[in-house]
């Protein structure tokens, strides 16, 4: 026997499997593979446990251990020297070779997008049988359809060569767990490691269950990012079709802004529900933005800005900034008001970072600095943004006091939004 | 949720709704009036006057059953019929389905384009200026427009096939005679009529309209809350279709029939009316014609294209760029142009091209609808949303009833040989 037999999951299902003695047991249904690292280092190599056997009818799981597959001049036997059931605990914690990946979407990885499978590619070796690869190309296509040798022979005629495309094991992220009782949050452990954007990206690719499923199991910082990198038919899908908790701490997280134009999108009464249900804070902030028609400055400003009083130095706002640890777009812009909220100034980081630490802020900020008036047509915004190079701009309203900012990379999101097309 | 009380606001909410959602079902229907809908139409009036108008009904019934069908796995699933024939359905039916559909649609296409040439013939345009340039401008289209733009054109496209109805009225149609015949519907028992009858029935449901139609749904983002108002839009759809199919076949009923002229295309039903209901008549028909045949162009090759990648998991969609979807967009420029070449062709056999993809679509529609009805009442895909009695009464009859009619309209060439 060789100690290295390669196989493809469409030639082993329906296979017959013989006992010892030569006679016939049953009828191979699905192969269960280990979800949890195999231990031998090697990740692309995932251990198969199990097999689903049909045998008179009865439908059962059987540890793999006693299985031996064993190849002769291209054709399959598999043989079997004991039965021994599996107990639903080790059939829980396995992922179903042809229940969730062949045929189905899987996300790849490296490619980070969806793909469909096409087979998959299992070895044995001495330590076990593993499931090494999933083979997405054509030329698995036409293998299963039975017809890849008779096409491969007649295009080598003309040179051409079907390339074969396969993804390791490692970079393989099964979706489709709809038929398990698994828990979900631990089976897309490897689709969290990805940006936001392609999660969004690959969401907006899968069909409304495995969306949800995959989206609820994201952790809340995780999921706000990601629903603010969504297109807004899916926001609205996900928000409308996750439990209420649930979806008002992920908008909680969200900028404001964020949030408030999702919600703008939604019908009233389920918006009313879900204001409710978030802290008052946020959800005021939220009420107040709400209230901006589409057009205007304020509909698409953010209330995350950073303001300091015009006494405060330097090197106070330099510990206060270490203290909040405010995302990156805050910094772009930094304002100096009155105790009534009045915009006198503005400095950016390098302000900050050049001054002496006992400097007032009013000595370093630019006084009088370009702003927005929330009521304002949200075309002015571009004009502003290219004329002058400002990554963030001050809002006010009538009165001069500051109400928020418009930042460049929302701006950059309304002005490129018209040519992005959805289509699914 | 009825309520008694009569709330302005409430029925504006809904009209808004409705608007919004407006389209799946209108768009589908448009598209089944294509050219070679048209021509089965006019052949139909012409030689048989009002008598298979009654054929409409019965069609109409089935339409409707089947989209509605459709509408309803794409909001609950979310999924295109193409990725749920694959999962579950195994790699070597949907091999058979959309190999068979890939070579049916080629066909399609083409006639499509011979609508083209035809109808802009009678404007006096050659069809070698014609069908490249309509080829070209739809290809830019779909490739260079958003798909929002290309669905408000298909609308406005949806409209003016009502052109039909406006040639028909010029051609001074006996009303009481095609009531009397709808009332009493006959049948001759003979080779000829049945395989007319079978034509009407089969050009009114093809099979890439079901994954067509599914696929709008899910663009839609339609959900269940919708589905009322879904099934008013697919309603709308099939009488749009129903009722251009009527005033065809009532404008070459009353023009053609009487005076015993025969056409084989819909071009000939154009050119044959202008001395009985006068040239505007001849040019109106021409230019429905020409419409529905460039919006089919449109949406035939995109579609097939778009199914068979989403089967295969090939990348697709217009908002892909070329290198990230080779395979879609090769499949969608190399139809366009397959079908084009066929037509440039001088003395083409378009009739036969026409007979043959109309047969091949009679063996998929059996395969697709059986599919469909199964995975309809799966419960794993569908949930609490599986057919209930009735419905299955209804779907499996037109299963049965389609299926015995394409199988009639394969194996009655044979009968003749």
């Amino acid at each position: 026997m060789t100690s290295l037999t390669t196989f493809y999951l469409s030639g082993i299902i329906g296979k017959e499997v013989f006992g010892a003695d030569g006679d016939a047991i049953g009828i191979i249904k699905d192969l269960l593979v280990n979800t949890m690292p195999s231990g031998n280092n090697d990740p692309n190599q995932q251990l198969i446990t199990g097999v689903r056997l049909k045998i008179n009818k009865e439908i059962r799981f059987y540890s793999f251990k006693s299985f031996r597959v064993t190849k002769a001049r291209e054709v399959i036997s598999v043989t079997c020297t004991e039965l021994k059931e599996l107990t639903t605990e080790e059939v829980n914690n396995g992922l179903l070779l042809v229940e969730t990946i062949l045929d189905k979407q899987i996300v790849d990885m490296n490619g980070r997008k969806l793909v469909r499978v096409n087979d998959v590619r299992i070895a044995t070796l001495p330590a076990g049988t593993f499931a090494i690869a999933v083979d997405i190309g054509i030329e698995g296509l036409l293998r299963r359809i039975g017809i890849a040798l008779p096409i491969k022979k007649l295009l080598s005629i003309f040179k051409i060569n079907i390339p074969a495309k396969f993804i390791l094991w490692d970079d393989v992220q099964a979706i489709d767990y709809s038929n398990l009782n698994i828990r979900l949050s631990k089976s897309y452990a490897k689709l969290h490691t990805l940006h936001p954007s392609d999660i969004a990206d690959i969401l907006e690719d899968l069909d409304r269950k495995s969306s949800m499923s995959v989206f609820a199991s994201l952790d809340e910082e995780k999921a706000a990012d990601v629903l603010e990198e969504l297109e807004p038919n899916a926001q609205i899908h996900i928000l409308e079709n996750l439990p209420v908790a649930k979806a008002a701490d992920v908008l909680e997280k969200m900028p404001a802004d964020e949030a408030a134009d999702i919600l703008d999108e939604m019908e009233d009464d389920k918006v009313e529900i879900l204001l409710k249900e978030m802290n008052m804070e946020t959800s005021q902030e939220i009420r107040e933005l709400l209230e901006y028609d589409d057009d205007l400055v304020g509909s698409i400003m953010t209330t995350d800005y950073l303001s300091f009083s015009a006494t405060t130095t330097v090197a106070e706002v330099l510990v206060e900034l270490r203290s909040k640890k405010p995302e990156s777009a805050e910094l772009y812009n930094m304002f100096v008001i009155e105790t009534n909220e009045e915009l006198i100034g503005s400095f950016n980081l390098r302000d900050l970072v050049v001054s002496e630490p006992n400097m007032s802020v009013s000595s370093i900020m630019k006084s009088e600095p370009l702003h927005l008036l929330d009521d304002q047509k949200v075309g002015a915004i571009a004009e502003l943004v290219s004329k002058y190079n400002m990554l963030a701009i001050p809002v006010v309203d009538q009165k001069n006091q500051l109400q928020g900012m418009v930042v460049i990379d929302d701006v950059i999101e309304d002005l490129t939004h018209k040519r992005r097309t959805n289509r699914r | 949720m009825a309520e008694s009380t009569f709330n302005v606001k409430k029925l504006l909410k809904q009209a808004a709704i409705f608007f919004a959602i407006l389209g799946p079902g209108i768009i589908t229907g448009s598209v089944d009036n294509d050219a070679g809908g048209i021509a089965v139409y006019s052949v139909a009036g012409a030689t048989y006057g009002y008598g298979l108008i009654w054929t409409l009904i019965p069609s109409f019934i089935v339409l409707l059953v089947i989209q509605e069908m459709n509408a309803r796995m794409g909001i609950v699933t979310g999924k295109g019929l193409s990725d749920l024939i694959r999962e579950n359905a195994g790699l070597k039916i949907t091999f058979f389905i959309f190999i068979g559909l890939l070579v049916s649609n080629i066909g399609n296409t083409t006639t499509e384009l011979a609508g083209v040439a035809g109808s802009m013939e009678i404007f006096g345009v050659s069809k070698y200026i014609s069908v490249p340039l309509v080829a070209i401008i739809v290809w830019f289209v779909v490739v260079k427009g958003t798909y929002k733009i290309v669905e408000r054109i298909f609308l406005i496209f949806s409209i003016s096939l009502l052109t039909y109805v406006v040639s028909a009225l010029m051609s001074h149609p006996q009303w009481s005679e095609i009531g009397s015949s709808i009332i009493h519907p006959q049948l001759a028992m003979n080779t000829n009529s049945l395989a007319m009858v079978i034509a009407l029935v089969g050009t009114t449901i093809a099979p890439w309209m079901q994954f067509y139609m599914q696929s709008t749904v899910i663009e839609k983002g339609l959900k269940m809350k919708h589905y009322k108002y879904t099934l008013v839009d697919i309603t709308v759809g099939c009488v749009a279709t129903i009722v251009v199919a009527f005033f065809i076949m009532v404008a070459c009923g009353a023009t053609l029939h009487p005076n015993g002229i025969q056409i084989n295309e819909a071009k000939d039903a154009a050119l044959a009316l202008k001395p009985f209901a006068g040239a505007l008549a001849s040019q109106v028909f021409a230019f429905g014609l020409f419409v529905a045949s460039v919006f089919s162009a449109t949406i035939l090759p995109l579609a097939t294209a778009f199914y068979i990648c989403e089967a295969f998991g090939f990348e697709a969609g217009i908002d892909k760029k070329w290198d990230e979807a080779k395979e879609f967009y090769t499949l969608y420029t190399g139809i366009l142009i397959i079908s084009a070449l066929i037509i440039l062709i001088p003395n083409a056999p378009l009739i036969e091209i026409s007979v043959w993809s109309q047969v091949l679509n009679g063996i998929l529609l059996p395969v697709v609808l059986v599919s469909m009805i199964l995975l309809i009442n799966n419960k794993k895909i569908m949930g609490t949303y599986v057919n209930n009695l009735s419905q299955n009464i209804i779907g499996w009859s037109a299963v049965i009833i389609l299926t015995g009619l394409s199988l009639t309209l394969i194996i009655l060439p044979l009968l003749k040989l």
